[in-house]
């Protein structure tokens, strides 16, 4: 029988180690050896097997010390190419998702005090967020409003305090900011669609490339997403209502984070659930075939349509209603929320 | 300022009132993970603190604690390494193999490897001790800290591949990552009794205790392998 080792493949007998094919005494190479390690006949050492003394007694290494040394540096070296291995462009697109998220939120905390700060000012404007950020970040004070601007009028009538120049000017960098927060975000959304057309052309087809850059970052892997059952994908991102269906009789969420895709967007609450089950079946097919193929295949998206048509012509009415039974069955707390 | 070592590599250090327990640096004048670095006796000690690992939470829940300072090591979690940085203070004249799955935390374990010469980083998944089995020798003392819903399974299978024939197992169970909603103490019960009949290898359990207050819901578990 032969087995494998980090330093040779060794052939056993029944009276021990008989002979052992040791592998060149070069870190590099050993520690692609150990990425690796399935050659073809050998098997990994049986339970109990101590592999050091071979080492030593073929003379692959000359004592304990230098074994562990040896040992220690392919490891490592070993380690550090896996990693760099796994920084796949997927891995990419997940951290570009989630800046998104991170600016969203940071933006929003921000415009939601400039809506404050500038709002002592000038209360009437009635903008807010970016609408707002870029108006202050061009204007600053009410006063510098020219005449011939649709809201000079409210600007002059204004019950907002003066602003001191001083104050102007923080609240101009501040704005400003908030517009650079804003451009960045606009430049990410571009970046990941655009990448995600390269590495994932069948996902962006059918799901949008934002919708599918969220799933990949959800799963944290196209690769990941691609194994996934698509009930799975059904659901995901509406993990509070699955759990509360599993441990109550709530009812199960019909779609997660692809309701935010038009076609469940966009059509009537009694379809779909339907029309999620397909779109979540579709997007699978489409990882699965980004995955092993890459090549963009328009069959799974007329397929889909083809589905949804159907759908939607075989339930254009929404469903009776059923009776009460009196005994609440279904839905859950109204107040929890969460269900998607 | 007193010294106490409390087992191997493993000391008491008493200062200004306060009694801490800890490592001698092996790489003296650099904390790994910013904890305090203490002289004493021309000595310096890395304070290892409870809340951060289970090990140390055992230390001070007066577990004897069976790493020898030529002790080989298979270390079963091992995240970004602030534990394993102290079982490699421990291990003044032998090795641990790290065993990490996630590649994110990996990153800091390779560089904490970098400096210290006794640990062998692994990029595997314990559920698979054959996939790291042309690496790992065998072994004195199993540590795992993975918390995961078959814990007992993985502890049992990586034993029974590498652990000698006497060796200790060191455990934390996290009732938590085996049921979120169950009593912990059940929880416990269980895997224990899973540990002593479900599988291959047979286990004597030394000594259990909770490890509150240093982490909720924890059980810290030390056994013996038997041999056949």
């Amino acid at each position: 029988m032969k087995i494998i080792t980090w330093y040779g493949i060794l052939t056993l007998e029944e009276n021990g180690v008989a002979d052992c094919e040791l592998f060149n005494k070069d870190v590099d190479e050993l520690a692609e050896g150990l990425l690796h390690q399935n050659a073809a006949g050998a098997r990994a050492p049986e339970a109990g097997f101590d592999i050091r003394a071979p080492a030593i007694s073929f003379g692959f290494v000359e004592n304990d010390r230098e074994y562990d040394s040896l040992l220690r540096d392919v490891s490592i070296r070993a380690g550090k190419l896996r990693i760099s291995r796994t920084n796949t462009p997927d891995m990419r697109i997940i951290q570009a998702v989630e800046a998104l998220d991170d600016i969203d939120d940071a933006a929003n905390a921000l415009s939601e005090r400039l809506s404050e700060w500038y709002g002592l000012h000038f209360p009437e404007l009635g903008f807010s967020s970016e609408q707002l950020a870029r108006f202050v970040k061009e204007h600053g004070a009410r006063s510098n409003i020219p005449a011939d601007d649709p809201i000079f009028e409210k600007a002059s009538s204004s019950m907002g305090a003066e602003l001191p120049p001083a104050d102007e000017e923080l609240v101009k960098q501040f704005a400003s900011n908030i517009c650079d927060l804003y451009d960045n975000r606009h430049s990410i959304e571009e970046s990941i669609v655009r990448n995600m057309g390269e590495i994932a052309p069948n996902l962006s087809n059918i799901a949008g490339p934002l919708i599918g850059a969220r799933l990949i970052s959800m799963t944290g892997g196209l690769e990941r997403l691609a194994q996934l059952p698509s009930s799975t994908v059904q659901v995901m991102g509406a993990s509070r209502a699955l759990f509360k269906h599993l441990r109550s009789r709530a009812p199960s969420p019909k779609h997660g984070l692809i309701f935010n895709h038009p076609l469940i967007k966009n059509s009537p609450w009694w379809q779909r659930g339907k029309i999620a089950r397909a779109l979540a079946a579709k997007i699978s097919l489409a990882c699965r075939t980004d995955v092993y193929s890459g090549e963009l295949s328009p069959a799974i998206k007329t397929g889909l349509e083809k589905k949804v048509n159907s759908i939607k012509s075989s339930n254009p009415k929404p469903p009776a209603r059923e009776k009460p039974s009196g005994k609440g069955r279904g839905k859950g707390n109204k107040n929890s929320g969460g269900r998607r | 300022m007193a010294v106490k070592e409390l087992s191997d590599g493993i000391f008491e250090v008493q200062k200004s009132g306060k009694r801490f327990i800890g490592t001698k640096n092996a790489v003296p004048g650099s904390a790994v993970y910013g904890e305090r670095l203490v002289e004493a006796e021309g000595d310096e000690y890395r304070i290892w603190d409870a809340r951060r690992s289970k090990l140390a939470a055992m230390v001070l829940k007066k577990m004897n604690i069976p790493i020898k300072s030529d002790s080989n090591v298979l270390y079963l979690g091992a995240a970004s390494g602030t534990t394993v940085s102290h079982v490699s203070d421990i291990l003044t004249d032998g090795l641990v193999y790290a065993v990490e799955f996630s590649p994110r935390t990996m990153r800091e374990l390779i560089q904490l490897c970098d400096t210290r010469l006794n640990i062998i980083p692994i990029l595997a998944d314990a559920n698979h001790p054959a996939s790291y089995a042309h690496i790992v020798e065998q072994v004195d003392v199993v540590f795992q800290d993975v918390a995961q819903p078959n814990q007992a399974q993985i502890a049992a299978v990586n034993c029974e591949q590498f652990l000698k024939g006497d060796g200790h197992l060191l455990l934390s169970i996290k009732a938590r990552s085996i049921d979120t909603v169950a009593n912990p103490g059940k929880v416990f019960k269980e895997e224990v009794k899973k540990l002593e009949k479900e599988f291959d290898t047979k286990f004597q359990i030394l000594k259990k205790q909770d490890l509150a207050p240093f982490h909720d819901d924890h059980l810290g578990l030390i056994a013996q392998k038997l041999l056949r």
